[in-house]
Order: C-alpha cells, then structure tokens, then sequence
C-alpha cells in the first residue's frame, strides 16, 4: 500500500486546498472585524448558485464567472456590513455575540430562502477542468492529480497570498491592521473605520461567493450545503489560532492530510473521529491555535 | 350585545373545526424530511404522498358504509434527524390525532418514528424507507409496513445478475456511508458478491458527506472490475466527480438508490450514463392496477402533469402506500376518526391485504426476515442509458441491453 504514499499526501493537500478557500475569508472576518460569521457557508452556497445559473443561461465553463462572482457579492458585502455595524455597535454591548446571533440568523435566512426559491435538488457546475487529470507512475508509485482540485488548491493559495500582501504592504491593509489592533486610536488617526470595516466584509463575502465556484465545480451544491462548511471553517480557523490568518493554510493542509491518509491507509470508518482527536489534542496543548498566536 | 356575540362567536370558532374536520375526513400523518440533508428524497416522498391523496380525493374519498369520505394529510417535518422524527410522531399522534400514518423517506427516521407510532397504536406505512433493520426488531414493530422491499432483497439481485454476465466482474470495492439505508445497502452489496463467488478487494463504511477522492485513488490502486456504494443522492452525484476526477473508469458502477431520481442525471450529465442501480419499479414496466391508477404509465403522466419530473420508484412506493392504506380502510369500514380498537384492526386488514396497483403487487409479508415489509414485488436491475433509467435484467423484465463495460469518462 506505500505506492499510495505519494496519492495520499497529493489527496491530502488537495483537500487541505478546499478548506482553505472556505476558511481564509472566515479568518479575515474575523481577526478584523471580530465577527463569527456563521452565514459563510450560506455566502458559499449563494456564490456556487449565482455561477450555477449563469453557467445554464451562458453555457460558458463556470470558472470564467469567478470575477462577476466576486463582483456581485463584494457589492453585497458592502451592503450588508453596515447592518452588522449597528447590531454590533452602539449601547446594546456583547458586540461578538449579537455578531453570532446576527450571521446566525443571516444564515438560516438565506438557507430557507435558497430552499424555497433553487429547490432541494444537489447539483455540480460544470466545468472543462472536472474532467482533466494528470497522471504519473514512477515505479511502483502511482500518482493522479485531479486539475479541478489543482485549480482550487492555485485559487486558495493566490487568495492567502493576495490577501497577505494586502495587509503587509499597502495603505488599506496597514489601515485594515490598524483598526483590528485598536479601533479607536486608528479613528483618532484619521482611519476611516466604518470604510474599511466594509472594505473587508465585502472583500470576505466576495471571496466566498467565489470559493462557493470552485466547491460547486470539485464536489456539488445544493441550498443546504451551508451548515457543514461553517461548521468546518470554524474548526480551521480555530485549529489555526482564531484570527491567525497565516495560521490558516497550515491548520487546513493538516486536516486534509489526516484525512486523506486515514481514508487510504486506516479504517475510513474512524476518519472524523481522527480529525476530530487531532484538533481536540491540538487545542488542550495549545488553546490558542497550532502556532500560539490566536486570540 | 356586542359581548355577547363576541362570546358567541368564539364558542363557534372552538367547537366548528373540531366537529366539521373530525368527522368528514380521514387525517393521514405524515413523516418525512422536508429539510436538512434528505430534503430532496423527502420531498421525493411527499410527491408521492400528495398525489395518492390528490387522486383519492378526486375520486371522491374512501367509501365507508355508503358515504365518502376524503382524505387530509397533516405533515410533520423529520428535518432528515431521527431526534426530530420521533416528535413529530409523537404530535402528529397526541396532538393532531391522526388515524394513520405514511412514513419517512430514510430508514434512520423510520427507525426513530415507529416505536413513538407502536406506543400509541398507529399504523404506518412507508413508501420508502429500505433498511432490514426496520424488519428485523425484537419485538417486531407490529403497526408498521413498507411498501419497498428491503435492500437485501433488492440489492441482492443487481450483483446476481451482473455475475450472470458472460463476462461479469470478478473483484470488487465496496464502500457504503455511515446511516442505517446506506450501511445495510453495502454490506448486502458484500455477502450477494461473496456468496457469488465475486472476491471484496476491500468493504468500508466511511463517514456522511466524507470528500471521497482518496478513498477512489485507493479503490483505483486496486483496480476492481466493480465498484458498488450505498448511499443517498448528493453522495452518489460526490461519488461520480471523484471518479472522473481521479480518472478512473470501473467496468462496472452500482449505485442501487439514487441513480433512479431524477437529480441524478441533472447533475451528473453524460457522466451518469452506464451507471448500475436496483430497483423494483420502473414507469415502462407493463403493470395493470386494479386500485387507483390503472398503468404504471397512467401514473407516471399524472406525476409528469402534477410536478413536471419524471417518477422514480420511491415516489410510486410512496402513492402505492396510499393505497395500501386506501384499501384497507374501505375493508375496515369504519368512518373517521379511527379508534384504538379500529386502528388494530386495521392492522390485521393490512396483513391479510393483497392488491394489484400500478406499481405492481403489495401483499405484506406476515413473518420472517422481511416481516410487514412488500414481498409482493420482483426486483430487477437498472441502467442509465443515454439519460434515461432502462431496466437491463433479468431476461424477461429487460427493456434494453446492460452495456458493459463502463465507457471511459474522458471518452465521452
């Protein structure tokens, strides 16, 4: 079975790549807004419907809507912040938990919404890429890469990087930085808080809506798919330090690894209890992510 | 005055609907997943549901000592949780006091509602629901039925007839999920190709909605000739993209259920195409009712009509529930609502029932393994072909040839 070793670790990557997208714009969320957005994977299934219907309408390949994807839910975003904004600000207090109970409610919204006007049915965006792989045998190993999969996994790590480059070196991020760090002295510096606060919610709900694409296009879709990948993302993000953005990958690769090699190598039966140790174990150690920077 | 009328007309208001609902119309409960994760097949289901009591009401209701009476479904949402099924069990028979129930679509829920239905007497039958696990209680569940016969029995046949093949797969991979439909879909999958001499390269039960491509980057390591897997709609759809995605083309790919609803082929396009299922009912099979729909196809139009989606055998299992129930209840030949001494009876009556219905024979079998579950029907196999669900064996059932082996997924 050692001739899947090289399979196991490509699958466990590949998968690591698919949490990733979904969880990258969670973490930005929240170690910027300190917001538990429990409506992202609601914003995943909207964005994976959108490109649904405009791939049925067009029947161009999915993957060429990810901007106009990412377009229509950033102004989206945009518009929506400002209602966080109030709930969360202001004389009410416990801004992280009427926070919660906002994207909570958001998210049950959306999920009936979805269901009365899409349906219940499961379905998969097609695209040219679902169908390519490239495969290698080098000795007794064996090696598929799936170019789907692959495409996802470029997505995911083009998102961290962008992302990461925004933050260190430009003026928003260091005024993005600024405000998650102290929102009043940032204000006193002449921050525009509210600005950047939408700036980044819409950033956040854009590429998630994107991420919803590339989910649609590798697995399927369907209007309940949201719960598990809040769920999931939830796990990533605090497995990586809550708020840790370059934590991110790391804590999304490790799952996709534990599961990848446990489905091949283990009794798949015991694959969520495994991931589920794995996270457990991590946080009793370490209750502030893999790397000790969360908050 | 003015309190007087206004007391007068809340008295009304109490004692009318109790006494015009009560008495003028059967109250069926229903059961089923009409969200969370089997929203699809439960919706599915209650198609089926509708339609038997949109045709029973057309014709008037249920003729009990010269006088028809309609019938009313009261739904109770399992929202796919066995926790949620069984209270909606429990209200639909404290609360709403419903003469019989028409059960869930998945085996898990089914499991959870019947005991609720067998403290309080209600009869139930499923038009769904294919676990051997709900046949198989100790004590038996005395007050439910299933008009699908359980996967062992129908699963057992498509392996049967693919070794039949003249040139049949002799290694196979078989997985299934972890629910009580999908375990016991696999590993009757495991004992038929045992038994038949075709030899299990490897069985696993994996988690719900587990990303499947590692497990098919091991299954094409082993190189099978069939892959089987038991598992609702959305696993089969994840099953065939990670098939396609790998690149690995099986000789042979069985689903059993899911390949016959519509979704299915919606999703998956060419891709579904060649792929195997068990079923035990099919709209171009020649069946003459004698209750209700007079042909398989005179249903399958009035569903197309309805719903504008072609039928599947769970939503026929499902109309043919109704009229199970519909048959029994004339021979009960109590009017509503039903009492416990009633509600027995009808038991007894359902036991002893045997009907001709478009979706084929339901006789209820009075003991042994498949114990209240149909023994009436035959299963057989199906094959997508160019879009549409064929029956391919056995012999004298088969509408088109089985095509083998599976075309490669690059080649179509």
């Amino acid at each position: 079975m050692l001739t899947l070793l090289p399979q196991a670790i490509i699958d466990g990557l590949l998968l690591g790549g698919i949490y990733l997208t979904v969880s990258i714009g969670f973490s930005l969320a929240y170690g910027v807004l300190h917001i538990i957005d429990f409506a992202v994977g609601e914003w995943i299934m909207l964005g994976a419907f959108l490109g649904l219907y405009l791939t049925a309408w067009t029947g161009w390949d999915a993957m060429l809507f990810l901007p106009a994807v990412f377009v229509v839910f950033a102004v989206v975003g945009w518009f929506t912040q400002p209602l966080i904004q109030r709930v969360t600000s202001g004389a009410k207090g416990r801004p992280v938990l009427m926070a919660l109970v906002f994207t909570f409610g958001l998210a049950l919204t959306f999920r009936g919404a979805a269901q009365t006007v899409f349906g219940i049915f499961t379905h998969s965006l097609p695209t040219e890429l679902a169908a390519g792989s490239w495969y290698w045998e080098l000795g007794p190993f064996m090696m598929t890469v799936p170019l789907v999969r692959l495409a996802g996994l470029v997505y995911a790590l083009a998102i961290t990087v962008g992302l990461t480059y925004l933050l260190k070196r430009t003026d928003l991020g260091l005024a993005i930085r600024a405000v998650a760090q102290h929102k009043d002295a940032a204000g006193l510096m002449g921050v525009n808080i509210q600005r950047t606060n939408a700036v980044v919610y819409s950033l956040y709900v854009g590429i998630s809506a994107m991420t919803g694409v590339f989910i649609g296009a590798i697995i399927s879709l369907n209007s309940g798919m949201g719960p598990d990948l809040s769920l999931f993302a939830f796990f990533v993000v605090v497995l990586a330090g809550m708020g840790y953005l370059p934590g991110v990958p790391w804590a999304s690769f490790l799952l996709g690894l534990i599961q990848s090699f446990f489905l091949i190598f283990f009794n798949p039966s015991w694959t969520l209890l495994a991931v589920f140790t794995v996270l457990f174990l991590i946080l009793l150690v370490s209750p502030t992510g893999l790397f000790r920077k969360g908050v | 005055m003015k309190r007087i009328f206004l007391i007068g007309v809340l008295v009304l208001g109490m004692v009318l609907p109790g006494v015009a609902l009560a008495q003028d119309a059967f109250k069926i409960g229903v059961v089923t997943s009409l969200s969370g994760d089997l929203a699809t097949g439960g919706n599915v289901t209650k198609r089926g549901y509708d339609l038997w009591a949109k045709d029973v009401n057309a014709r008037g209701g249920i003729e009990i000592q010269g006088k028809k009476y309609p019938v009313r479904l009261v739904y109770g949402d399992d929202q796919s949780q066995a926790a949620q099924a069984a209270s909606a069990a429990e209200r639909l028979s404290v609360q709403e006091k419903v003469d019989c129930v028409l059960g869930p679509y998945a085996s898990g829920v089914t499991l959870a509602a019947a005991p609720v239905l067998e403290k309080y007497k209600i009869p139930m039958i499923t038009g769904s629901a294919e676990s051997p696990l709900i046949w198989r209680q100790n004590p038996p569940f005395k007050y439910t039925f299933g008009t699908i016969p359980p996967v062992n029995f129908t699963g057992s046949g498509v392996i049967k007839s693919l070794k039949a093949l003249p040139d049949g797969p002799k290694t196979a991979v078989i997985y299934g999920t972890n629910d009580a439909f999908s375990k016991a879909t696999a590993e009757a999958f495991q004992a038929t190709a045992e038994k038949e001499g075709i030899k299990v390269l490897k069985f696993n039960i994996i988690p719900v909605k587990q990303d499947m491509t590692p497990l098919m980057s091991a299954a094409k390591a082993l190189n099978p000739d069939l892959i089987a897997f038991g598992g609702h709609d959305e696993e089969l759809i994840n099953l065939v993209k990670a098939l396609v995605q790998i690149d690995f083309t099986p000789r042979f790919l069985l689903m059993h259920y899911g390949v016959t609803e519509p979704a299915f082929i919606e999703a998956l396009k060419k891709n579904a195409d060649g792929v195997l299922g068990g079923s035990v009912w099919n709209v171009n099979m020649d069946i003459k009712g004698q209750i209700g729909w007079p042909t398989a196809k005179a249903y399958a139009d009035a569903a197309m009509a309805e719903y504008k989606v072609p039928s599947d055998y769970t939503q026929a299992g499902c109309s043919a529930a109704g009229l199970a129930f519909e048959a029994a209840l004339k021979q009960l030949a109590v009017p509503p609502p039903l009492d416990e001494a009633a509600r027995t009876k009808l038991v007894s009556i359902l036991e002893k029932i045997d009907i001709q219905t478009f979706y084929g024979r339901v006789k209820f079998a009075e003991e042994g393994e498949f114990y209240h579950s149909n023994a009436g029907l035959t299963p057989f196999t199906v094959q997508i072909l160019d879009g549409k669900e064929m029956v391919v064996a056995p012999v004298g059932l088969a509408q088109a040839k089985l095509l083998y082996p599976l075309k490669p997924w690059k080649q179509r």
